[in-house]
């Protein structure tokens, strides 16, 4: 990071702080729910783009699908964990149902990663093909989804300790979940910049990032390691979506939402640079949380809604290349 | 006389439309350095690249130490022990000059084992072990890249145009080291600057419009003024 | 001394004689004009089939739109309109290469555009319905211009995904703007009579023939000019297009403009066919249908998009009406698909196997199928 990318940086969340805090109309408590709840969606947009980031980087596809696991995730952790669903796993504790709910939404999540790299294979060297058939699999997965269960969204509804447990700050009541999330995603963060930073195989995910070819002129097998990246890519999104879910509930229409914003973060960060999706999540969080904030206040709905479009929109027309990103 | 460790036969190879090998055909002898000389656009990449399987070759076949590596993934051939360091260097520019070799490690020793050898060819590695590969200079990224291909045990390596836009006191270090890996290792350098080529090879296979068209001992081409002058071409010399 | 003078005026006339102009014509077109003829006599013969009126039937004072033939021309006025959305991101798409995901922006704008002209001017519906449909042109064309002008600056990935933010945006706030009548959507009943499909849906049907002919034509004529040339130099590499020496910005612009102004009028005719706009039609499942059709159809062939939509409305339509229920256990838990309900599912599951098995689509890989065949004819004829 430059001194100049520093100063850009600051100055947005600087001008986004500042728009949050007057629209909340100078209330510190609100303001500080509003920072809160930014940094929350922020962390799970991080699940949904980390993986989008990744992949594309190595592999110059944007995975359309990846939204789709988020959702997903989501489904699966809300059917374990709330009783008279799907799928029964017979443990009385709430708490401990939705720990196999989340640990079994990344399984799943994994296990689909694999499954779509194997199906992409065959179009590899046709990039166009491989941008729509991702698109494809996210059809059918949303489709499936909703012939699984049903169109109608799930809200939480089975209550279990950390859910509910609350902390007072400012004179605001908070949620412990959402601090809960935060550190979760937190670990998971700093977890994977340990991955590519540290070990052989982030090395190896960082180099094909620049050069595939001369990967595999080492005499690495970069099919292995594409097929690494995409199930923690996966996982982490299928993940995402399953500690979201207490939050959000599980709907069809929440991978959509979140795949158009975790975009606006990857070209915001810069495609293909990890600390530039970090960023760009905690941004792009901030920014959706402060609007929502502005339109409760302007009593405006759709503004919230199409924030993540606006950002993305305006990322592209100012600055295509993003924050981190390299020309292409 | 042993039998070569690089056997190339009559090889076709296509980039899109374009036919840019034709019945290539040269052995490399196993110890020794072989250049492949010729003008630009003559195919001497895309003969390397064969080798690798980067290229794929449509008809003819390679053989590596007695096994025909025409048509396996280039992770594999590089696997059998060929080392590849390409035109322009391909160094990791994010990367550090330790992970830059690391990356190349196939077995866990495989660094530890090789890289005081390293550090004796190229003393300024160690000084720079640290810093990311893009803010090298061209020599020292050649050095990198030629280092890169000695992190493990390969056998053969196939060098690409090593001394391309590189100062003339670079190029003296890396053709000396060259000269004193090429003790232990079999070489397939490819270079345009003939005084390098002299200076360095042991054999020599010259490739003009995508076909070998000729080849035999280096220094007996440096007397041959004919073949110099029509495939080489004036300043080559 | 006659005798040649004969055989030099005689054999140029007996073998450079070209054939006759309508007989070229016909070798060429058999099938395009059998298809036209067929389409054009199709709702009297249905309605001579089933007895069914193909003007409606008489109520009293009224004709309403009930009976076969009617029924009939509703289903393919809809497919006229998605054909000319799809053979229109085709020529964007798999003529010249450049990827939208938001082309479904100008199909709602021309069932919105024409809908707030028609239902809030208060002038003779005639008038409103024409000054509309020229709105419906000049907006799309000069969005297509604006968006295409961009396409200098963002180009393949970035490109989509601008145009999908653009158009998720408008299909967001159309559900929200109190002039398009939000989540409800636009009702469209102040229509001239002559293009009102509860009072005339046979001159619906003709207009609705008439456009997508049209369309089929103007794109036929672009691809194989000049201009369609260098649209596929642009898909197969645009820097190298540029190299050779032409302003690529300027055909891109071409092409993403016409596109724009045909998926336009392709929106008309839905939002007339269902008296209504509503945000679905700036969604992006219209942008996924033209999409997933085009591949599967064939990817910048001209039949494709045709023979596409019409094989998979038909098929939907047949889906959809039986009732194939498909029961799986799997252990854990039962799933049973029915596939009248999960179409799109099934669909997904089909463009997913044809990119797959067949890259070109059923019209290429179709015309690479009958090149072979051709081939090996030739060369058996060679042989023998």
């Amino acid at each position: 990071m430059t001194r100049s990318d520093a100063v850009l940086i600051t100055a947005i969340v600087g001008a986004i702080l500042s728009f949050s805090f007057i629209s909340s109309g100078g209330n510190v408590g609100s303001f500080g729910i509003t920072i809160l709840s930014g940094l929350f969606q922020g962390m799970l947009l991080f699940l949904v783009a980390a993986g989008l980031s990744l992949i594309f980087g190595l592999m110059d596809v944007l995975n359309f699908a990846q939204g789709a696991y988020f959702m997903v995730g989501a489904y699966l952790a809300y059917d374990i964990q709330h009783t008279g669903g799907l799928i029964d796993v017979g443990i009385a504790d709430p708490g401990l149902r939705f720990i196999v709910g989340v640990i079994a939404a990344t399984l799943a999540g994994a296990v689909l990663g694999v499954l779509l790299e194997l199906l992409l294979r065959p179009v590899y060297k046709r990039h166009l093909f491989l941008l729509v058939l991702t698109f494809g699999v996210s059809i059918v997965m949303l489709e499936g989804i909703k012939a699984f269960y049903s169109v109608t969204p799930y809200t939480w509804t089975e209550f279990f300790g950390i859910r509910e447990a609350q902390f007072t700050f400012l004179g605001q009541n908070f949620t412990q979940y959402r601090l809960f999330v935060l550190a979760v995603g937190f670990a998971l963060m700093v977890g994977i910049s340990l991955l590519l930073n540290r070990t052989r195989i982030g090395i190896i995910i960082r180099a094909g990032v620049q050069d595939r070819e001369m990967v595999s002129a080492l005499g690495i097998n970069v099919q292995t390691v594409f097929t690494f990246v995409f199930t923690l890519g996966c996982a982490v999104a299928a993940f995402g979506g399953a500690i979201a879910a207490p939050f959000l509930g599980a709907t069809i229409t929440m991978g959509t939402t979140y795949l158009v914003a975790a975009i606006a973060v990857i070209v915001l960060g810069g495609l293909g640079s990890y600390e530039g999706t970090a960023i760009g999540a905690m941004i792009v969080g901030l920014a959706l949380a402060a609007m929502q904030q502005f339109s409760i206040t302007i009593n405006q709905p759709v503004l919230a809604s199409i924030t993540p479009m606006m950002l993305l929109i305006a990322v592209l027309l100012i600055r295509p290349r993003g924050l981190f990103g390299q020309e292409r | 006389m042993s039998a070569p460790l690089l056997r190339v036969r009559e090889i076709d190879a296509f980039i899109e439309q374009f036919h840019i090998l034709e019945d290539v055909t040269f052995d490399v002898p196993d110890g020794g350095i072989t250049v492949l000389l010729g003008r630009n656009g003559a195919g001497k990449t895309t003969t390397l690249r064969s080798v690798l399987g980067m290229t794929s070759v449509t008809s003819g076949d390679i053989e590596y130490n007695g096994q025909s590596i025409v048509g396996k993934k280039t992770h594999t051939i590089a696997q059998m022990g060929i080392g590849y360091v390409p035109e322009h260097r391909a160094i990791f520019s994010e990367l550090t000059v330790q992970e830059n070799l690391r990356i190349a490690a196939r077995h866990k020793d495989d660094l530890p084992r090789n890289i005081e050898m390293i550090f004796t060819l190229f003393p300024d590695l160690k000084r720079l072990y640290q810093l990311q590969g893009g803010n090298l200079s061209g020599g020292q990224q050649q050095m990198l890249a030629i280092a890169r291909a000695l992190v493990p045990d390969n056998r053969l390596l196939l060098i690409d145009e090593p001394s391309e836009g590189l100062a003339p006191v670079i190029i003296e270090q890396v053709i000396a080291a060259i000269k004193a890996l090429a003790e232990t290792k079999t070489v397939l350098l490819v270079e345009q600057n003939f005084r390098v080529a002299s200076q360095l090879a042991d054999n020599y296979v010259i490739m003009d419009h995508g076909q070998s068209v000729a080849h035999g001992v280096m220094a007996s081409l440096s007397q041959d003024d004919e073949i110099v002058q029509r495939y080489l071409g004036v300043g080559m010399h | 001394m006659d005798n040649v003078q004969d055989v030099f005026q005689e054999t140029p006339q007996d073998v450079f004689r070209p054939p006759p102009m309508w007989r070229v014509f016909l070798r060429e077109h058999w099938l395009h004009l059998l298809i036209v003829a067929v389409l054009i006599v199709l709702p009297h013969a249905i309605g001579w089939i089933t007895g069914d009126s193909p003007f409606g039937r008489v109520r009293g004072s009224r004709v309403i739109m009930a009976g076969e033939s009617t029924y009939w021309q509703a289903i393919f006025i809809e497919m006229f309109s998605l054909a000319v959305l799809v053979m229109s991101y085709n020529l964007m798409f798999g003529f010249t290469g450049v990827i939208s995901f938001g082309h479904a922006l100008f199909f709602g704008i021309g069932g919105y555009a024409v809908g707030i002209v028609v239902q809030y001017w208060d002038v003779d519906p005639n008038l409103a319905f024409i000054a509309g449909v020229l709105l419906v042109i000049f907006i799309t064309s000069i969005l297509g211009l604006l968006i295409g002008l961009l396409s200098l600056r963002l180009r393949g990935i970035y490109f989509a995904i601008f145009t999908l933010a653009i158009a998720e945006m408008a299909w967001l706030y159309a559900g929200s703007w109190r002039l398009t009548r939000g989540e409800d959507g636009l009702t469209i009943n102040r229509l001239p009579e002559w293009i009102d499909p509860e009072r005339s849906r046979l001159m619906v049907y003709y207009i609705g023939l008439a456009l997508f002919v049209t369309a089929f034509l103007v794109i036929r004529r672009l691809v194989r000019s000049p201009a369609g040339a260098v649209f596929q130099a642009i898909r197969e590499n645009e820097d190298r297009a540029k190299a050779i020496g032409y302003n690529t910005l300027r055909y891109k612009l071409l092409s993403i403009v016409v596109a724009s102004v045909l998926a336009g009028l392709a929106g008309i005719l839905m939002g007339i066919l269902n008296k209504s706009a509503r945000p679905e039609l700036l969604g992006v499942t219209y942008t996924v249908d033209a999409l997933l059709i085009t591949i599967i159809g064939g990817v910048g062939t001209l039949a494709g998009p045709v023979v596409g939509t019409a094989g998979l409305h038909l098929l939907e339509l047949w889906v959809r009406d039986s009732s194939i229920i498909l029961s799986l256990n799997l252990g854990l838990f039962e799933f049973t698909l029915n596939f009248s309900q999960d179409w799109i599912l099934i669909i997904g599951v089909v463009f997913v196997v044809v990119v797959l098995v067949f890259p070109y689509g059923l019209v290429g890989t179709w015309y690479r199928l009958r090149a072979r065949v051709g081939d090996w004819w030739e060369r058996r004829r060679a042989t023998t």
